[in-house]
């Protein structure tokens, strides 16, 4: 087929079945919207680079497929920087394709060059600069299965304007499909020796069984040896909430029952999981007692952090399987549950209502958990609210909570909810948001008014920058150094400002209009909705561990600390 | 700091030397020397290098990390022969 680089770029995207791009045109990608103009994809066009590069993560992990982003040369390209780490780090497949300036002008500091190539590489998997449109449909088939395959990740695709226009003849790609990691026998039956002998074993799951598609392996894997379960941020709905073997959440803000659990095993079976900061605390007094057992398809997370007794190279969903098959007998845990049930009683989450008589942001994400259900998806962005979307919405589906957990974005929320809802149109989605991550990024409401993307906006308006604000209560003596933002005197207003971007605005601030507020949010269908939820600004997020400090030293409301005092 | 030698096959490919560059940079590992040179085989260059790593970092977790780059066909490390060589 005789067309140019730009038509091979839209038909190669149409061979490896993307079916929408999330991007904006400019001078160096100009050719490339020509040709999609006519094509079956759909192109959201947003109204800043870094919106689409977070939709396409929100599309990527509410389908499960590779979301794509585009943009020009220059800024266009340095707006996606954010969203490629975001992905890098929470190992979310995208392709990010942008423009770049003429081959003949590449490294002469033209109008919009920028290197995102150089600029790029440490938080992509891949790149590719193209510099003959015949490798095109190739190298975008590549960039594909690099972006899904194995550790999941971002990959970029530069394409120099020439290349874009100049003639070239389609050839379709090859599409192959990359081999798994063969799990080593040696290491299975090892690690079922482990897990067979082990008297506090606990089930330590991350993102990786999400990515892999492996929650069904694990419930079976859970049940059958009755090993209980903790999840990670990442890993929020990889395991049922309303499941009994569940002890909720690990780590910094993680429930005393998970974080319990790791302290005092004697094997952590740690599955698609990097040991995080966040969740290990002080690394040497991480799991003190614990065996560790280390299934990860990225052979470098293994023992990077915490040394693995056994390490198993694979996808968790083949790890899972393998260990089922293996695993005949439920050993006796009576004692260890006799413990971990007497935390759970002891020490369920929970908050208390704000002194000034302002609503609790907990009870808010708790009724719109209770009132939307678990068919529904949640983003959050990064801060309070994103640590009580974790905590308070009840997950029961893998890919139905969507935040930035290892880079942390502020205004992840609302461009990666523009991206599940398109990916995910039958289901409703709730962005849970903070005043200061809203408005990092609140402009792509404009694009869902504009695209009928009917999302939800829930802002958990505390008047601050909430978390840091809490740090600030908790270890600066209450010095609130540039934390307060305004937004309780409507600097904005976003009743106003949603209804100026084409949603509907609703605001509440009483317990008793939680319900009705968050049912009328429920029925409107035909554009986005944005809710103020205004709450107090002194509420905090418990429980904790203070960072630099051991998992022990775990509180589970301010000045309680429940394994530091206890006799073990 | 621990010392070590290691040896690289690279795809010849634009950008390869860079992403090895910068993933030295990015992890603190410390580059002593460093050598590029066509290997025999096929369309692949070698990298010679010897490196530092800070305490409690291991030379197989930058072996690891060194390849998950797609233009890294291969990583040995050579700090045991080089000793040899050396007659340490």
């Amino acid at each position: 087929m005789d067309t140019t680089g730009a038509g091979a770029l839209i038909k190669a995207l149409e061979d490896v079945g993307c079916e929408v791009i999330f991007g904006m045109p400019g001078g160096a990608i100009l050719p490339a919207y020509d040709p999609l103009f006519d094509s079956k994809i759909r192109h959201v066009l947003v109204r800043h680079e870094q919106g689409a590069g977070h939709a396409a993560q929100g599309y990527a992990q509410a389908t499960g497929r590779v979301g794509v982003c585009m943009a020009t040369s220059g800024p266009g390209a340095t707006n996606l920087v954010t969203p490629l780490a975001d992905a890098y780090m929470d190992s979310v497949p995208i392709v990010a394709i942008t423009g770049q300036v003429a081959k003949s002008v590449i490294g002469t500091d033209a109008f919009q060059e920028a290197d995102i190539r150089s600029i790029t590489l440490p938080i992509t998997k891949h790149s590719y600069q193209v510099h003959d449109p015949a490798d095109i449909p190739r190298v975008i088939a590549e960039a594909f299965q690099l972006a899904a395959s194995g550790r999941p990740g971002p990959v970029l695709v530069d394409l120099p304007k020439d290349v874009l226009a100049t003639a070239t003849t389609y050839t379709p790609p090859k599409i192959t499909v990359p081999a798994r990691p063969v799990l080593s026998p040696v290491q299975i039956r090892n690690a079922a020796q482990l897990i067979g002998s082990s008297k506090r074993p606990v089930f330590y799951v991350g993102g990786g069984v999400i990515r892999s598609g492996a929650a069904g392996e694990l419930q079976k894997l859970a049940e059958k040896t009755g090993i209980p379960v903790v999840t990670t941020l990442m890993a929020r709905g990889a395991f049922p909430d309303s499941h009994p073997l569940h002890l909720g959440m690990p780590g910094m803000h993680g429930t005393v029952p998970a974080v319990a659990a790791l302290q005092r095993a004697d094997l952590l079976i740690a599955l698609g999981t990097r040991f995080d900061d966040r969740v290990t605390g002080l690394l040497p007094e991480f799991a003190p007692h614990a065996a560790v057992i280390h299934a990860d398809i990225d052979p470098a997370e293994i023992s990077k952090n915490r040394k693995a007794d056994v390490g198993i190279v694979g996808d968790c969903r083949d790890v899972m399987a393998a260990l089922s098959a293996v695993i005949t007998r439920k050993t006796d845990l009576t004692d260890w549950w006799n413990y971990l049930g007497g935390l759970l009683t002891t020490y369920p989450l929970g908050y208390d209502w704000p002194a000034d008589g302002m609503l609790a942001p907990q009870y808010v994400i708790e009724r719109i958990s209770k009132l939307t259900g678990p068919e529904a998806i949640y983003t959050a962005g990064v801060g309070q609210h994103q640590m009580w979307a974790a905590q308070y919405v009840r997950y029961e589906r893998p890919g139905s909570f969507i935040n930035s957990g290892g880079a942390g974005t502020m205004g992840f929320a609302v461009p990666a909810a523009m991206g599940a809802q398109t990916g995910a149109p039958g289901r409703t989605v709730w962005a849970i948001d903070g005043d200061g991550c809203f408005q990092m990024t609140n402009q792509e409401l404009a694009t869902c008014a504009a695209e009928g993307i009917p999302i939800k906006v829930a802002i958990i308006n505390n008047g601050n920058l909430g978390m840091v604000r809490q740090w600030q209560t908790l270890f600066y003596e209450g010095r609130y150094s540039n934390t307060r933002l305004g937004t309780h005197n409507r600097h904005p207003d976003f009743v106003k400002l949603a209804d100026a971007l084409g949603c509907v605005g609703l605001r509440c601030e009483s317990k008793s209009e939680v319900d009705g507020t968050i049912l009328e949010a429920m029925a409107v269908h035909d554009r986005p909705v944005v809710v103020d939820f205004v709450v107090g600004q002194d509420a905090q997020v418990w429980p904790m561990v203070a960072a630099g400090t051991g998992n022990d030293e775990i509180m589970a409301a301010r000045g309680i600390r429940p394994l530091f005092d206890e006799e073990v | 700091m621990t010392r070590h030698s290691l040896s690289l096959l690279l795809r010849n490919e634009p950008g390869a030397l860079a992403r090895i560059v910068v993933l030295f940079s990015s992890r603190g590992v410390d580059v002593e020397s460093l050598s590029l040179a066509p290997a025999e085989q096929g369309d692949l260059s070698r990298l010679d290098v010897v490196v530092e790593l800070q305490d409690g970092r291991t030379v197989h977790q930058l072996i690891k990390q060194l390849g998950r780059i797609v233009d890294v066909k291969n990583v040995v490390d050579r700090t045991h022969d080089e000793a040899l060589e050396l007659g340490a």
